[in-house]
């Protein structure tokens, strides 16, 4: 008996490799797949599904419009583990698999390495978040972002740390990661002699426990945290430092803005400044787009609607270009400006937006506000 | 600053000590690197969450701290030794007379199906532990110890004083030793060794339980992945204190906690998780047997 299961075992096992080939084998002609990439699962799945979120909810519309070039659109997700060598082939995968563009990465440390591999396939890349400048510099003529640049956003920060809150020692944290220590990295050069760095230093991204290297920055007694990171280690890290008697207000970037964050640091939460773009919620062209994102998701997350306006985007300059060569379709992308649901996106030579217009929000009350430059009350 | 990184260091070794027991105890009765027990002080701390999801629903809200705390210490024991002792009973036992390497093996198999199952049934993200305590502490010397500190550390001090004395003084203690000298020897005067040592990976895991419980109150954050590092960091506090040796694993685990926090502090903090396993390979260089552990691979290992 034992024999004869383990050969069914083993012809099962046989089997198994000629079922995956014939499931991803040839290219399917009657549909368009657009791939959507990001941390599906994990310590950062949340953006992972806002991503795929906001490109299912502009796929459906399209769907509904008779799709594009006279095929119906569909969605590949692909779950990057926030890991750049997962990124990496994965985006050989869907390389192989001919998606007609990608929306994604997350992270900066898995969009610039991914975005080479895409490029050279001639594949439209566009990241709804990723914010490193080193991505667009490469000059890659297919690769596109809707969100700003750390560069940006790091002098907005230091603008206001300079003259609203007048801050005179800053301690500066990152999580060594290209995202995270590139917008620290801005943050101070763009801060220059305006306030001292009391302390630079780095935690580990996955670390729970950040009190030692807490301990050294309190000693430097600073007046301002600074961290560039993503909220898990915010979270921990404002907390921590409640905990350790630091009193100086974090100010962080972009990769804190999640409701995770403020669930983490509880009321440490209270008063951490960070950078982002205007609340959608006070965009008049973005409405429609959040009664239908709440309708089937519930409330959407920080970056929901930049890959609703990415997908969108994409599946505009495909209909344009007549064609989902991905040279042609990124030369409309270039040429053309979009009316999303952000407002009006056109894009510069190097694929960025023209206008990045980052605000300064703070947590209040267990919420994120947007405050523009003005100091809170 | 020294002062206040010798505090946090020693809230975090107090937390691998808890975890290192568990090695050292299953390593001194059956000779086993139980690589899975990383795993059961995850499931510990899940566990403390769902109970203290449970207690809110029935109305006991979670900042009733004394009630919600020892309900999450009783879960998590509960639901850990439930779990270490099937894994024992389920993927060690079969394997009891086979060679040593064959159930190493399959702890390594174990630790990987619990860390998958605990993400399938229970979500990929973090999960926020819904207890906070509160943020009072005392200052002194220019530190700062908070009342969670202080309460982890005297929860770790009395288990471990616990574990002494039950080893020492009591019959199932006796037994333990007996059975860690010789296991054939000790069958032969009537001990049931079956018994001993599911009762031992039930002590190891109830204890990884608390552990699990009291990091993930301290960080306030839980995944399915927290029990790889912790598991390793463990280990290597076993090792170091001389896997085998109870009070072996005490000093290991508060010493690879000051090494730590003073190593973050003074060399790099970017380098914090390397300086465990660069212990761990020089003590395997330098001190096989670890601080504590004999020379005498045949010694007393409980």
């Amino acid at each position: 008996m034992y024999r004869s299961l383990s050969r069914a075992v083993a012809s099962i096992a046989f089997l198994l490799p000629a079922l995956w080939l014939s499931g991803c084998g040839g290219k399917d002609e009657t549909v368009i797949t657009v791939g959507v990439a990001g941390p599906m699962t994990g310590d950062q799945s949340k953006m992972g599904q806002d991503f795929r979120n906001g490109v299912d909810l502009a796929v459906e519309e399209w769907n509904s419009r008779g799709g594009v070039l006279g095929k119906k659109i569909r969605v590949d997700v692909n779950d990057d583990q926030h890991d750049p060598k997962q990124a990496v082939a994965l985006a050989s995968k869907m390389v192989n698999k001919g998606v007609a563009g990608v929306i994604g990465h997350f992270n900066s440390s898995c969009s610039i390495p991914a975005s080479d591999i895409y490029a050279k396939a001639g594949i439209p890349m566009i990241t709804p978040a990723s914010t490193n400048p080193k991505l667009t510099e490469k000059g890659h003529p297919t690769v596109f972002r809707v969100c700003g640049r750390d560069d940006q956003q790091g002098k907005v920060a230091a603008d206001f740390v300079a003259n609203v809150l007048k801050s005179k020692r800053v301690a500066v944290l990152h999580d060594k990661t290209e995202y995270g220590q590139g917008l620290a990295d801005e943050f101070r050069k763009s801060l220059g002699t305006r306030a001292g760095v009391a302390a630079y230093e780095a935690v580990i991204q996955g670390d729970k426990d950040f009190k030692a290297v807490l301990t050294k920055v309190k000693r430097a007694d600073p007046d301002l945290l600074y961290f560039g990171g993503v909220y898990p280690e915010a979270g921990l890290l404002v907390r921590q430092a409640r905990e350790l008697g630091i009193a100086a207000p974090l100010f962080s970037g972009d990769g804190t803005i999640d409701t995770k964050f403020i669930e983490i640091a509880g009321p440490a939460a209270e008063g951490t400044y960070l950078t982002f773009s205007p609340d959608p919620e006070k965009v008049p062209t973005a409405k429609a787009f959040l009664d239908a994102y709440r309708r089937k998701f519930g409330p959407h997350g920080p970056y929901s609607i930049y890959a609703y306006d990415a997908a969108n985007i994409l599946l505009s300059a495909i209909r344009d270009a007549g064609t989902i060569d991905g040279r042609a379709v990124s030369k409309k992308i270039h040429d053309a400006s979009f009316r999303g649901a952000l407002g009006e996106i056109a894009f510069d030579l190097k694929g960025d937006v023209k206008t990045a217009p980052y605000v300064v929000w703070i947590t209040r009350g267990g919420k994120f506000e947007e405050i523009g430059s003005k100091p809170a009350h | 600053m020294l002062v206040q990184q010798i505090i946090n260091g020693l809230t975090l070794g107090s937390v691998y000590a808890l975890i290192a027991l568990g090695y050292t105890m299953v390593y001194g009765i059956i000779q086993l690197i139980n690589f899975a027990h990383g795993e059961i002080y995850m499931i510990g701390a899940y566990a403390g969450i769902i109970s203290l999801g449970l207690l809110t629903l029935l109305g006991v809200p979670p900042s009733l701290l004394p009630v919600s705390i020892l309900v999450s210490f009783l879960a998590a024991g509960v639901v850990s030794a439930a779990y270490g002792v099937t894994v024992e009973r389920l993927a060690y036992r079969p394997l009891r007379q086979a060679p040593r390497l064959s159930p190493l093996i399959s702890a390594v198999g174990v630790s990987i199906f619990l860390q998958n199952f605990v993400m399938l049934s229970q979500g990929a993200g973090d999960l926020v532990f819904p207890l906070t305590f509160p943020s009072e502490g005392i200052s002194f010397l220019d530190a700062r110890i908070t009342t969670l500190q202080i309460f982890i550390l005297a929860v770790s001090v009395l288990l471990m004083a616990a574990l002494t004395l039950f080893i020492n003084r009591t019959r199932m203690g006796t037994a333990m030793r007996a059975t860690s000298q010789d296991r054939v020897m000790a069958g032969l005067v009537g001990i049931n060794v079956d018994r001993v040592i599911a009762v031992t990976f039930a002590i190891g895991s109830l204890l990884a339980a608390v552990a699990g419980v009291l990091v993930g109150v301290y960080y306030g954050l839980v995944n399915f992945s927290i029990g790889y590092v912790a598991g390793l960091k463990a280990f290597t506090a076993a090792v170091l204190g001389g896997i085998g040796s109870v009070p072996g694993a005490m000093l290991g685990g508060v010493l690879l906690g000051l090494l730590e926090a003073l190593g973050a502090a003074y060399i790099s903090s970017e380098y914090k998780d390397a300086f465990a396993f660069l212990v761990l390979i020089a003590v395997l260089i330098f001190r096989p047997q670890g601080l504590m552990g004999s020379a005498d691979a045949s010694g007393e290992k409980v």
